[in-house]
C-alpha cells in the first residue's frame, strides 16, 4: 500500500498524523491484509450463512418499544453539557461550516 | 491480619455476617496492599474518592438484614465502564477528563447489592491491544514476573486481582481481553455468552463481539460476580430476554479437542504440552475427551481483524473533539476533528481506525467485510453442529507464555496472535472461560480454556470446578 493511500485514509477518518506514521502503517497493512486475506481461501460456503442463526430458541429479532420519552425535558442537560468543551449560551459551539 | 491471599467472596461474606471483620476493615486491607503495591505494578490508573461512602451503604446493609453474598465485596472496575461522576477514560488521552454523565447498568445492578469500587483499571487503549502497553497512562506489570506483561486488554483489572489488590474484578472481552490476561496472571476469566450482561455505559469497541466479563481467583468467585451481573437490560439492544435463553441439561460429560487447530504456526510446545496433561486431568474427573474436527475455526483470528477494526473504526467516529473529551483548537471545524482526534487517539487506536476505514471502504468491502460475515456465519454453524456430540470444547488460552515488555509492540500480527485460542468464542458469541493449569519451571503460569454453547455458562463452572479439584 502506497503512502498516498493511507493519506486519502486518514482524512476520510479524520485523524491527524505525520508522514513517518503513514509510512509504518502502510508497512503494516501489508502484512496485516495477507493475514486476513486469508478468509478468501474459504470456498463452498453454502450460501445461507448469511443472516441465518438458526440457534435453538436463540433467532436473531428485533427488539422494539414504544417511541415515548423515558426522561423528562432537560433531565440530563446540565450533566451533558459540563462535558461539552466549548458553549456559549447553552449551545455547543462550534466553528463556522459554510 | 486479614488473609487476602486465601479470601473468596463466600468467606468474606461469612466473616462479615458473623462480625470476625467489617466492611472497613476489608476494605482498609485492600487498600493497604494498594498502597504498598500500586506504584510499582501500576494496576489502577485511580483509586476513587468516595470509598468511604460506599463502605457505609454496605454496612448498612449488613446492620439491616439487606446484605446479599456481594455487599462489602471490594471489586476493581476496568477503566472502560461508566460509574457516574468518576473519570472513565478508556485509558486513553482523547477522554483522560470525561466524567461518567450516568451508571453503566453493571455499576447500578452491582451498586444496588452494595459492592465496593475501589478504583478502575489501567487497559489497552479502548481494548485494542494484548499487552496493556498501548495504555496512555504507561505499563502495568505482571505481578508474577514483573519484567513481564499482565495481558490485555483488561491487563489492569487482573493485575488488581493478581497483587491482592481486589477480591474480584470486572473486564471486557472483544477477543480476549479477559481470558488472556487471566491466563497471564495464574486467575479465572470469564466471557459469558453475547447479550448475557448488559453493555449500557460499556465504552464501546466492535459492537458485534464486546462481552463484559468477571475475573477471580477460583471458578466460584467467578460465577459468583458473573450471576451479580447476569440479566437482561432494555437498555442493551442486544441483551437477551431470560425467557428466551436456552436452559441448563444434564451433562453428556464428553469434551472436544478441535486437535488440527492446536497445531499452528507460533503455538509454544510448552503450552501444548501442558494441555496435554489438561486432558488427563479432565479424564481423571470423569469426562471423555473426543477429537472433533472444525475446519474453519482458524479463520476466526482473520475474520476477528476484519469485523473489529470495521466495527472499531464506526463506533470510535463519536469522539470529535465536539461534544465530549479531547478538544484541540483549529481555525476550521476540520482541522478541529482531525486535530482532537490526531491527538487523542494513540498509535494502536489510529492504526486500527484507519484499518477499519480501508476495509470499509469502496471496492474493498465486499472482499473484505462481506466476506468475513459469511465466514462468520459458517463458524457460528461449525460449533453448534460440534455442540450437538460434546458439553464443551478446549483449547490452551493463549499460544504463548507472558512475554517481556516491547517484545511484541512493534509487531501487529505477532501481538494480534495472542487472540489465536480466544477469538473463535467471541465470533460465535459462545460463553468462555480460562483457569490456571500449572506453571513451568520459572513460575509462569499455564492455562485451559473452556467454550460452551449458547447460554451454558454452568458448563464452564461445572467443568471449571472439576478441573480445579485435579489441578
Amino acid at each position: 500500500m502506497e503512502i498516498e493511500d493511507i493519506k486519502k485514509l486518514a482524512v476520510m477518518a479524520r485523524i491527524d498524523m505525520d508522514e513517518d506514521e503513514m509510512k509504518e502503517i502502510a508497512k503494516s497493512f501489508g502484512s496485516i491484509l495477507s493475514y486476513v486475506g486469508q478468509v478468501q481461501e474459504v470456498s463452498n460456503l453454502s450460501g445461507d450463512e448469511v443472516a441465518t442463526d438458526n440457534i435453538e430458541n436463540h433467532k436473531l429479532h428485533n427488539i422494539m418499544r414504544e417511541d415515548i420519552a423515558t426522561n423528562t425535558r432537560g433531565e440530563y442537560t446540565e450533566k451533558i453539557m459540563a462535558e461539552v468543551p466549548d458553549t456559549e449560551s447553552g449551545f455547543i459551539k462550534v466553528k463556522q461550516i459554510l | 491480619m486479614i488473609d487476602l491471599r486465601n479470601l473468596t467472596i463466600k468467606k468474606a461474606h461469612d466473616h462479615l455476617t458473623k462480625g470476625d471483620f467489617t466492611v472497613s476493615d476489608l476494605i482498609d486491607a485492600y487498600l493497604s496492599v494498594i498502597n504498598e503495591k500500586n506504584k510499582d505494578i501500576n494496576a489502577y490508573i485511580e483509586i476513587y474518592n468516595d470509598i468511604d461512602d460506599q463502605v457505609k451503604i454496605a454496612e448498612q446493609m449488613f446492620a439491616n438484614g439487606t446484605a446479599t453474598l456481594m455487599t462489602g465485596i471490594p471489586i476493581a472496575l476496568k477503566d472502560n465502564m461508566l460509574f457516574e461522576g468518576h473519570i472513565a477514560s478508556a485509558s486513553s488521552h482523547m477522554l483522560e477528563n470525561y466524567k461518567a454523565t450516568y451508571d453503566s447498568s453493571i455499576v447500578k445492578q452491582l451498586k444496588n447489592q452494595g459492592v465496593v469500587f475501589l478504583g478502575r483499571t489501567n487497559m489497552d487503549e479502548f481494548a485494542m491491544g494484548s499487552s496493556t502497553e498501548t495504555s496512555a497512562y504507561g505499563n502495568t506489570k505482571n505481578p508474577i514476573d514483573t519484567s513481564r506483561v499482565p495481558g490485555g486488554s483488561s491487563g489492569g483489572s487482573v493485575a488488581a486481582l493478581a497483587m491482592d489488590g481486589a477480591l474480584v474484578a470486572l473486564g471486557s472481552d472483544t477477543g480476549g481481553s479477559i481470558r488472556q490476561p487471566a491466563a497471564f496472571c495464574g486467575l479465572v476469566g470469564l466471557k459469558p455468552t453475547y447479550g448475557a450482561v448488559s453493555r449500557y455505559g460499556i465504552i464501546s469497541m466492535g459492537s458485534s463481539l464486546d462481552q463484559v466479563g468477571s475475573f477471580g481467583k477460583n471458578t466460584e468467585d467467578t460465577e459468583i460476580l458473573f450471576n451479580a451481573i447476569n440479566d437482561y437490560d432494555d437498555k442493551d439492544s442486544t441483551s437477551v430476554k431470560k425467557e428466551e435463553r436456552i436452559l441448563p441439561k444434564p451433562l453428556k460429560k464428553k469434551i472436544g479437542v478441535p486437535r488440527s487447530f492446536l497445531t499452528g504456526d507460533g503455538v509454544e510446545s510448552d503450552i501444548i504440552k501442558n494441555f496435554e496433561e489438561n486432558c488427563k486431568r479432565l479424564e481423571k474427573a470423569g469426562y471423555e475427551i473426543v477429537d472433533i474436527s472444525l475446519p474453519l475455526i482458524k479463520y476466526s483470528l482473520a475474520v476477528y481483524y476484519i469485523i473489529s477494526p470495521a466495527e472499531v473504526s464506526s463506533n470510535l467516529a463519536r469522539y470529535d473533539g465536539i461534544r465530549y473529551g479531547l478538544h484541540v483548537e483549529a481555525d476550521k471545524l476540520f482541522d478541529v476533528y482531525t486535530k482532537s482526534r490526531g491527538k487523542g487517539f494513540g498509535r494502536e487506536v489510529r492504526r486500527r481506525i484507519l484499518l477499519g476505514t480501508y476495509i470499509l471502504s469502496h471496492g474493498y468491502y465486499d472482499a473484505y467485510y462481506n466476506k468475513a460475515i459469511k465466514v462468520r456465519n459458517a463458524i457460528k454453524q461449525e460449533f453448534e453442529k460440534a455442540f450437538l456430540e460434546v458439553d464443551a470444547i478446549i483449547t490452551p488460552t493463549s499460544p504463548f507464555m507472558p512475554f517481556k515488555f516491547g517484545e511484541k509492540l512493534e509487531d501487529p500480527v505477532g501481538m494480534y496472535l495472542s487472540d489465536l485460542f480466544s477469538v473463535p468464542a467471541n465470533i460465535a458469541g459462545i460463553p468462555a472461560m480460562s483457569l490456571p493449569s500449572g506453571k513451568n519451571d520459572i513460575g509462569l503460569p499455564f492455562s485451559l480454556h473452556i467454550m460452551a454453547p449458547l447460554f451454558r455458562e454452568d458448563i464452564l463452572f461445572t467443568i471449571g470446578k472439576d478441573f480445579e479439584k485435579q489441578v
